[in-house]
């Protein structure tokens, strides 16, 4: 009687292990990728590579916006034609008088409707080589984002934290952002409906 | 059928012994059941009778279990000795030319080549000299066949390092960019049009219903009243693939990356099965790209030239992101909908839109645990 309580006690407790044990994935100490993520990232050290070299021919600038630093590229060696007072000698109404050759002809403000905003909302008429904030105050082409996020807020907190917008040389350190203006043309923000890259016709063969 | 009529060798591994129930000594001389069908019907009960028909229609297989239906082949010494013949003659080949004076140098190393990497081991228990060894003998010969040189990779994965991926529903807008720079990226077959991502084209409102989307449309997007998702490999981290894998040549990576042996891999297509996302893509002929469209800059685990009947899948374009690049796809796309990172960096971006932003995955019920998450604005 005893020897045989013995042995189904060794059983259940044989049987309590293969339970617990068998529980967990096979190979993994861990239950879920987040649990996993959670433990082996406690003692992150970096990593060696980097993917400074992938944008080294593009010329950056560090912001630091709330609890994130990242580069963004340059914008003002990138505009055509800056600075702006190298044409913009006079004020406006004096440059825009009939007869003299147009500047400017080709843009179109599709960007919310006029009774929200017109040139003016962003460009300053008194210095035209900086923007300017709904207030008034004066923002560097350089950092044209502060001027979008005064409405654009969700896409903002988005951008800083990596959700919107796109990566630039590579997801290793140090970390590279395309800036609003590099994918939305700031007069016409949207994007263009398109024809997609490509058509798979063999697709098209094996499903006949 | 008598004994010393018995051309072949059996293997008598199971006991029990196969003996024709019904007499075939009808003196004709053949094995096949053929003569007993001429038998005298009236002679027989119905059970003889049906026996009788299945032995005339399908002989003696319908009595063999499968291991007697494969080692039992009646095979004559002749046609043993041509497939044996057939068998040596690939290596004999190799070892003749390496051994001949009359082969030039180059079609001795050629031989010499093939012969290592014929009976090389599985690259997932190779150590680093080894990975060299290979990586360099693919390099060579790809250099004696083509006259090109390739850079190949045998980059391990990098320490603290789990990559992780993000897709935003909202922002795709379905131009496939991705795909095209993924075929063009990891050299896809160009006469299947092999594709790893497939976008599909979602009606609002339906949820998501993959019978009802459709993945190869050709009209401007974004269509009015559509949404857009991609799909490729997940790289799960309980990936059912690799468990089903009978030769283990796919396999997860320290860094999350679900990875093919293309020379190990037998072509048996269980990873296929198994894959609840159709993550994978069989090469059903020799995959053909264009000379001058190959990628030069490859990985023995990526985008490396494969050959006919083995599978192939993305590998987050293990060539780049070991390299700290993002994967051609996030590259690619003009929209911003693809985000790539290292989950185990706290201050990543593929951090933060796990932490903040709404994500889901694919069949997550399944307990695949996918490393590829979508998300909305």
């Amino acid at each position: 009687m005893n020897k045989s309580n013995r042995i189904i006690q060794v059983l259940g407790v044989l049987f309590l292990i293969i339970l617990v044990s068998s529980c967990k994935h096979k190979e993994d100490e861990y239950h879920s990728i987040t649990d996993k993520i959670r433990a082996k990232s406690k003692n992150y050290h970096g990593v060696t590579i980097s993917s400074e070299k992938y944008f080294d021919d593009i010329k950056m600038m560090e912001i630091t916006e709330g609890e994130h630093t990242f580069l963004i590229p340059e914008r003002k060696s990138q505009i055509k034609s800056f600075k702006c007072t190298e044409c913009h000698t006079k004020p406006l109404h004096k440059l825009q008088t009939e007869g003299v050759q147009k500047a400017h002809w080709d843009i179109a403000l599709k960007h919310a409707d006029l009774n929200t905003m017109n040139c003016i909302t962003c460009h300053n008429g008194e210095n035209m080589d900086e923007l300017k904030s709904l207030t008034g105050n004066q923002i560097d082409f350089n950092k044209s984002y502060k001027l979008c996020s005064q409405c654009h807020t969700k896409q903002f907190d988005d951008w800083k934290g990596g959700a919107h917008g796109k990566n630039i040389g590579g997801w290793a350190p140090p970390r590279a952002a395309m800036t609003c203006v590099n994918c939305h043309n700031p007069h016409k923000p949207h994007f263009e409906t398109r024809w997609p890259a490509r058509f798979n016709t063999q697709k098209i063969i094996d499903r006949k | 059928m008598s004994d010393n009529n018995k051309k072949w060798y059996s293997l008598n591994l199971n006991s029990r012994q196969k003996q024709p129930k019904t007499s075939s000594s009808c003196g004709c001389g053949k094995t096949e059941g053929g003569c007993n069908s001429s038998q005298p019907v009236e002679e027989l009960s119905a059970e003889d009778f049906l026996e009788a028909a299945v032995n005339a229609s399908i002989g003696e297989e319908v009595k063999k279990d499968g291991f007697d239906q494969v080692f039992d082949v009646k095979m004559s010494r002749r046609n043993a000795f041509k497939q044996l013949t057939a068998s040596l003659l690939i290596g004999a080949g190799a070892v003749s030319s390496c051994t001949s004076v009359i082969s030039s140098d180059e079609s001795k190393e050629k031989s010499q080549i093939d012969w290592e990497e014929q009976f090389k081991g599985n690259y997932k228990l190779m150590e680093d000299d080894e990975k060299k060894g290979t990586v360099e003998r693919l390099v060579r010969s790809y250099q004696l066949r083509t006259g090109k040189t390739i850079s190949l990779s045998s980059k391990n994965a990098e320490k603290d390092v789990l990559f992780g991926y993000a897709f935003n529903i909202s922002k795709c807008q379905g131009y496939m960019d991705c795909v095209s720079a993924c075929v063009e990226e990891n050299n896809q077959d160009r006469d299947s049009q092999m594709q790893y991502i497939r976008i599909h084209e979602m009606k609002d409102g339906k949820g998501f219903n993959f019978n009802e989307a459709d993945d190869n449309y050709y009209h401007e997007v974004p269509a009015e009243g559509h949404f857009y998702m991609g799909t490729q490999c997940f790289h799960c981290d309980n990936p059912p693939c690799v468990e089903v894998c009978p030769v283990q040549a796919t396999w997860r990576e320290e860094d999350g990356l679900v990875v093919v042996d293309y020379d190990w891999c037998v072509g048996c297509r269980y990873c296929m099965a198994a894959c609840p996302y159709d993550g994978r893509r069989f090469n059903w002929s020799k995959p053909e790209v264009p000379e001058e469209e190959v990628n030069k800059d490859q990985h023995y685990l990526g985008n490396r030239m494969r050959k006919k009947g083995v599978v192939e899948k993305c590998t987050f374009c293990v060539q780049r992101s070991r390299s700290g690049k993002d994967p051609a796809c996030v590259e690619a796309c003009p929209t911003g909908a693809r985000v790539f990172g290292n989950l185990l960096d706290p201050d990543s971006t593929i951090r933060w839109v796990l932490e903040n932003k709404k994500v889901f995955r694919l069949k997550e019920d399944l307990g695949t645990e996918p490393k590829f998450w979508y998300y909305m604005d």
